[in-house]
């Protein structure tokens, strides 16, 4: 899952993108709104964490070029100004949550979460493929009841994999949905991750190699 | 329940109180056309009186038959019918010849004043005629002036309905009256200035209320993230655990600082609330000295050149309003670059002038940059200079003084800022408590926003062009130590004149 944070206050804004990333999420950072969408330009993300009173430009109108420019992304307004009229406002310019500071991470994570699964096509909180089982809310990955402990990377790999239903999923997009920016897209991280995963994941084996474009969910179902 | 009462019905009459004027206007236009109405036929009955008068009746003589002739006793005329009712002088009017006639043929002869009484009687019906038109006039011109009123006052209801649908929520909202610009047009065009006003107050009301409720929400935010962060890290270690309180520490001095900022920008906003003589050079100094080892730190020149320049003023405002100055010429800097102090001292007051390098500032950015929490757009880096307070409250403390801020670009980059107090005799002359109380009300009434009042003035330096002096660096002035001392002594002899 790929997520764009765009926060004026630099310490907020790493601490943010530090828990994301624990939850296994891409995480890149913005500091200004004209930033977020020069990235947002370049990237597909799933979820943008915006914050309304931006430097540069404000981020009500970055709300508004995301949603005219036909963006995907959903849209997560961050925002001092709780009142009803404010979120009200805030929905109305085109975002689709909104959040009031001072908030509590656990709940900016989850809406995060259910915001990625409506950018989407529509996906059940809980992916299933023969006896592997992915709780995306939960964080927990079991096979045959049996939990299995994931590194982040490694789980939303496999997030990316079961949520295409077998479709092959490339190199390229894994590297975009899973990784940041911070990542040198010429290794060969994503071939690491899934031969971990595909170790961890134990047997009968259930992620393919689909050569030379990428991966998919296979086998046992 | 009476008082409720009370207010009801002093709301029942407040909705509807053009009819009180509109029956006022329509009586007083039936008042005053019976009034005029009765002053003509006054001066028309007694000019037709006069006229009468002035004019002999005609007599008509005639002679009686004998049966119905009179006695008379002493040759006395005996006079009869309408003679002798009205018009007994008038026998002295009548021709001697007549009146030898009736002396002489007493009893004999009857005399009949026809024109006179005709003229009476068509006069006193013409008064009561005209009187009964009037009165039906008078009512028909009271109706019509009910009309009228209620045309002429219609503007005035549609400007009362519409003023009273105006409230917080929908200052936007304009008269915006048709019609002739007469003077209800202009009542109603001053009434949407007055809104214009009041919207553009509260506009700048809610966004600072907005800003300032965002800049103390948003450190508190990263203070709980950061905690939160830590304490549901499964691998958190003693040394993550002080990293993150080191800077939830970081975090709340800043809050600390804000708090400070916003307390400042509202006791400077308020006004003064003591004056004293405050020597600007001195203060300058002793902030220049605080602010070195910054300025080396950031491998900064710090120039100074301080001539002693006395004004009158809240010594911690004033001090405040240098460091700031000083603050923001360091922060917003360049590598190696260099920041240039003036105080210099004049006639029209004292002059506190500072100019630093650093990246270039767009005009048109400045007035922004004097409004609470507005800063320049920031690096890349995310790095956050100030919360965007220091220029306002300079502006504020510029404000409270009576000082006049002029600021523009710098000509190598930066800011050159540049502060005018008043002439310290003429605030001395104010030291009054009323007066300098007044004085603070009024520099309060002129500034609807905050800074406002500082913004007008660059405002028009703006327009007025650059300085000339611009692109000259600063050197330190070179003025007499004679002539700032002079200003000193006025100083000092000022609040006791007064």
């Amino acid at each position: 899952m790929r997520v764009l944070v765009v926060e004026d206050h630099a310490r907020l804004a790493a601490t943010v993108a530090t828990v994301l990333r624990r939850e296994g999420m891409a995480v890149d950072v913005a500091y200004d709104g004209r930033e977020a969408l020069d990235r947002a330009a370049v990237t597909t993300y799933d979820v943008v964490v915006l914050d309304r009173d931006l430097p540069g430009v404000h981020g009500d109108d970055v709300c508004r070029s995301l949603v005219s420019a036909g963006s995907r992304s959903g849209v997560l307004m961050l925002t001092a100004a709780g009142t009803l009229d404010d979120r009200v406002q805030g929905l109305e310019i085109g975002a689709d949550d909104y959040l009031s500071k001072p908030f509590h991470l656990v709940e900016l994570v989850a809406r995060i979460r259910a915001l990625a699964r409506r950018s989407g096509p529509a996906l059940p909180p809980v992916l299933v493929h023969g006896d592997l089982e992915l709780d995306s809310a939960r964080r927990v990955v079991t096979r045959g009841e049996q939990p299995i402990a994931l590194s982040p990377k490694e789980f939303a790999v496999l997030e990316l994999l079961l949520g295409a239903r077998g479709t092959v999923v490339s190199t390229e997009q894994i590297l975009e949905r899973a990784w940041d920016d911070a990542t040198d897209p010429f290794t060969n991280t994503v071939r690491m991750t899934v031969s971990r995963l595909r170790a961890k994941l134990g047997d009968p084996p259930v992620v393919e190699t689909v050569s030379p474009v990428g991966y998919r969910i296979g086998g046992s179902s | 329940m009476s008082a409720a009462a009370a207010v009801v019905s002093l709301a029942g009459r407040m909705r509807r109180p053009q009819t009180t004027v509109r029956w006022r206007l329509a009586l007083l236009y039936g008042a005053l056309f019976l009034f005029s109405g009765a002053v003509l036929l006054t001066v028309t009955y007694v000019l037709v009186e006069h006229a009468a008068t002035a004019t002999p009746p005609r007599t008509f003589v005639s002679r009686l038959p004998p049966t119905q002739r009179l006695s008379s006793a002493g040759g006395a005329p005996v006079f009869g019918g309408v003679v002798r009712t009205k018009r007994s002088s008038v026998l002295a009017q009548l021709p001697p010849r007549v009146v030898q006639a009736l002396r002489s043929t007493a009893g004999q002869y009857a005399i009949r004043f026809v024109g006179d009484t005709q003229r009476l009687s068509d006069l006193h019906q013409l008064i009561v005629e005209s009187s009964v038109a009037l009165a039906i006039m008078a009512i028909i011109s009271a109706g019509l002036g009910w009309l009228v009123a209620g045309r002429v006052l219609r503007p005035l209801r549609t400007m009362t309905a519409a003023t009273q649908q105006i409230s917080e929520a929908n200052l936007h909202e304009r008269l915006a009256l048709g019609g002739p610009r007469d003077e209800l047009r202009q009542l109603a065009d001053t009434i949407d200035g007055l809104l214009a006003r009041l919207e553009a107050a509260f506009e700048a009301q809610r966004r600072f209320v907005a800003n300032a409720s965002h800049e103390l929400r948003t450190p508190l935010t990263a203070a709980r993230a950061l905690l939160e962060m830590v304490i549901t890290d499964p691998r958190a270690t003693v040394d993550t655990f002080r990293a993150t309180c080191r800077q939830v520490l970081e975090e709340s001095e800043e809050q600390e600082q804000l708090i400070d900022s916003l307390l400042t920008l509202a006791r400077s906003e308020r006004g003064i609330d003591g004056r004293e003589a405050v020597d600007l050079a001195a203060a300058t100094d002793a902030a220049v000295r605080s602010r070195r080892a910054e300025a080396a730190e950031r491998g900064l020149e710090l120039h100074a050149g301080l001539t002693p320049a006395p004004l009158w003023g809240d010594r911690r405002l004033v001090e405040r309003l240098i460091v700031n100055l000083l603050d923001n010429a360091l922060r917003h800097n360049i590598a190696a670059g260099h920041v240039h102090v003036t105080v210099a001292a004049a006639a029209d007051g004292a002059t506190l002038r500072v100019v630093n390098t650093g990246t270039p500032v767009p005009a048109d950015e400045i007035d922004r940059l004097l409004a609470p929490f507005q800063r320049l757009a920031p690096d890349r880096t995310g790095s956050r200079q100030g919360f965007g307070l220091g220029l306002s409250i300079v502006a504020a403390i510029a404000a409270a003084h009576g000082a006049a801020l002029d600021v523009r670009p710098g000509s190598q980059g930066g800011l050159d800022v540049r502060v005018q107090f008043p002439s310290a005799p003429a605030l001395g002359a104010g030291a009054g408590t009323g007066l300098r109380e007044r004085a603070a009300g009024e520099e309060r009434a002129q500034r609807p926003g905050l800074a406002a009042h500082a913004q007008r003035a660059v405002g028009a330096d703006l327009q007025a062009g650059p300085h000339g002096d611009v692109d000259r660096p600063v050197l330190p002035a070179g003025d007499p130590p004679d002539r700032p001392l002079d200003v000193a002594g006025d100083v000092e002899r000022a609040p006791q004149q007064s």
